[in-house]
């Protein structure tokens, strides 16, 4: 009896060995593959971050919606935009939203009406930050993450 | 990101975390049967209870993170886990009367992870307030010099008491100033590694850029001295040292760095008694005047590596309690005598696993900033390991600073989960932005 608690005893400690060597060994395997599955080239991302909408005239999106953006997004009335603004106060190309230098960006492509970040007339590229509010025409869209 | 979500019907579950942490588990339950049952001579089932508990609550931040669709690392909370399962194992062997309380703060440092995790919305925005963060980080720094609510414990005055408890405001301070660093850092980095003068091969930085990141550093190092927390003092120092060399690519910086570190021992050597103290035990610990005294606990822990061998004396087994606070400073020291150098090289490659992970962060993440922010918050835990387990080893003076996730002690635990949470929030923008599979 007593020996044969001896005997579990040290088969326990060294399994704690064993067990903690088995997780060092999990951890490398998981470690290759995290960088073999990651894509090298991914075409056009998306959902780097969002740009949500806070004030809209009608219809489908509505408030509250999250329009996924691009690296590089062209805002405006024309259906060629990457997200469209069918607003009659908005211009056919009215804003690009732009991701760059690990930075979001704003830049007027010269509209009518103007493009408005936190209630300031966008005059040439800026910088957008999170939370920042971007109004186009009659709809107003907060960047998010 | 569409076609990954395609491919894989559940999004976002966390397969890799998952089976890491069940592998967790089955070490952490094997640790504490071992140590238990050497205690009471004989298995008994409460020998779980603890180690339950704390799986249950990793299992709980594997489940949030599952459920608010996290995108990111799988790999860092899992070693953040098994490492606090080591120490979990270490304070019921070496102090088991602390033990509750030990498990109640990673109660609390699973909540401040989770916090980090889910409350900035945008992390790039903390570098909008870099002052804040260096101003917060000094006062912190300076609130153990109060008079009512500041304690010196072991000669260090490093402690702030706070209700019934106290913590170590420092172990906050090191993720402010590495936030505070890659801020100030991304803004002149450009400025600071692109230096117009040259004297020879020595390029002449632009003093006026770099004067508030030194008188930041001064103010740190300055504190310190005065609250005589050696381990601190060499942590910011290095922090510093490390971030600035990643930020310009100027080995000049570390050059002059490490002049400036030999230079500040000598002086603090021939100034500070405590420092010579350390500094004498290390060189010769067995003398005959200090092998009893100010070098008992480094002889000791020798003894206890020297006992411990290849596979160790087993959990449970061994004779660290003859180490003086074994359970703050010397826990290394304690784990090697009883899982043995097998042992204590695992828990160091669990240490160098994270460093590489934390560099990989560093290496995909999208803008400046959060490429420091990442390498300078796994340099941390890298840094800390390597003075502590150094110290333990004799290789270096003994400083008292914490051994990451392992060591006894609150503040710690709870603020080196909140590293590993921000370590997470970067690997997330990096994925976000990369697409493909799961991280």
């Amino acid at each position: 009896m007593e020996i044969t608690f001896a005997v579990l005893l040290w088969a326990v400690r060294i399994a704690f060995l064993v067990l903690l060597y088995l997780f060092l060994i999990r951890v490398f395997t998981s470690l290759q593959r995290s960088l073999a599955t990651e894509s090298v080239v991914s075409a056009r991302p998306t959902g780097l971050a969002h740009l949500v909408v806070q004030r809209t005239v009608r219809g489908a999106p509505r408030v509250g919606d999250r329009l996924p953006l691009r690296a590089v997004n062209a805002l405006g009335r024309d259906a060629g935009n990457d997200i469209v603004i069918n607003d009659e106060a908005a211009s056919a190309k009215h804003a690009l939203v732009e991701f760059a230098e690990g930075e979001w960006w704003v830049e007027d492509a010269g509209s009518t009406n103007g493009t408005i970040v936190n209630g300031e007339v966008v005059r040439s590229r800026e910088r957008l930050h999170y939370g920042d509010e971007l109004a186009i025409g009659r709809v107003a869209l907060r960047l998010e993450q | 990101m569409m076609r990954a979500e395609a491919a894989m019907p559940i999004g976002r579950a966390r397969f890799t975390e998952l089976s890491l942490l069940v592998w967790v588990a089955t070490f952490a339950i094997t640790g504490f049967v071992a140590v238990l049952a050497t205690e009471t001579a004989s298995f008994s089932p409460t020998a779980v209870v603890v180690p339950a508990v704390f799986l249950l609550l990793m299992l709980a931040l594997h489940v949030f993170l599952v459920a608010i669709r996290f995108r990111g690392d799988q790999i860092l909370m899992p070693l953040a886990a098994g490492l606090t399962a080591i120490g979990l194992i270490l304070v019921q062997r070496l102090a088991s009367d602390l033990l509750l309380q030990q498990l109640s703060w990673s109660i609390i440092a699973a909540g401040a992870f989770a916090a980090t995790i889910l409350v900035p919305r945008d992390l790039t925005a903390l570098a909008r307030f870099k002052w804040t963060w260096a101003i917060l980080g000094l006062l912190l720094l300076m609130a153990p010099l109060l008079p009512v609510i500041g304690r010196e414990v072991n000669g260090a005055r490093i402690w702030v008491k706070i209700g019934p408890g106290s913590i170590e405001p420092w172990e906050a301070v090191k993720i402010l100033l590495v936030i505070f660093f890659a801020a100030y850092l991304e803004e002149y980095r450009e400025i600071l590694s692109h230096s117009q003068r040259r004297i020879g091969p020595f390029p002449v930085p632009p003093v006026p850029y770099l004067v508030p990141i030194v008188a930041m550093w001064g103010i740190a190092m300055l504190v310190m001295v005065f609250e005589k927390d050696m381990g601190a003092t060499v942590l910011f120092f290095g922090i510093f040292l490390a971030m600035l060399f990643l930020a310009t690519g100027e080995a000049f910086y570390a050059i002059i760095g490490v002049g400036l570190l030999i230079l500040g021992g000598l002086v603090a050597y021939q100034v500070f008694g405590h420092v010579q103290v350390r500094v004498d035990t290390w060189l010769r610990p067995f003398d005959e005047d200090l092998r009893f005294n100010q070098g008992f606990q480094l002889v000791q822990g020798l003894y206890a590596l020297a006992n411990g061998g290849l596979l160790g004396a087993g959990l449970g087994n061994g004779m660290p309690d003859r180490i003086p606070v074994v359970w703050s400073d010397f826990v290394f020291d304690a784990f090697a005598e009883e899982a043995g150098l097998a042992g204590a090289l695992a828990l160091l490659a669990l240490y160098l696993v994270f460093l590489y992970r934390g560099m990989q962060i560093a290496l995909r993440a999208p803008t400046p900033f959060l490429q420091l922010l990442a390498a300078g918050l796994s340099f941390i835990v890298a840094l800390q390991t390597l003075v502590i387990v150094g110290g333990n080893l004799r290789l270096i003076p003994l400083t008292g600073i914490t051994l990451p996730f392992v060591a006894y002690g609150g503040s710690s635990l709870v603020t080196n989960w909140m590293l590993v949470g921000i370590l997470m929030r970067v690997s997330q923008v990096s994925s976000r932005m990369r697409g493909g599979g799961p991280w």
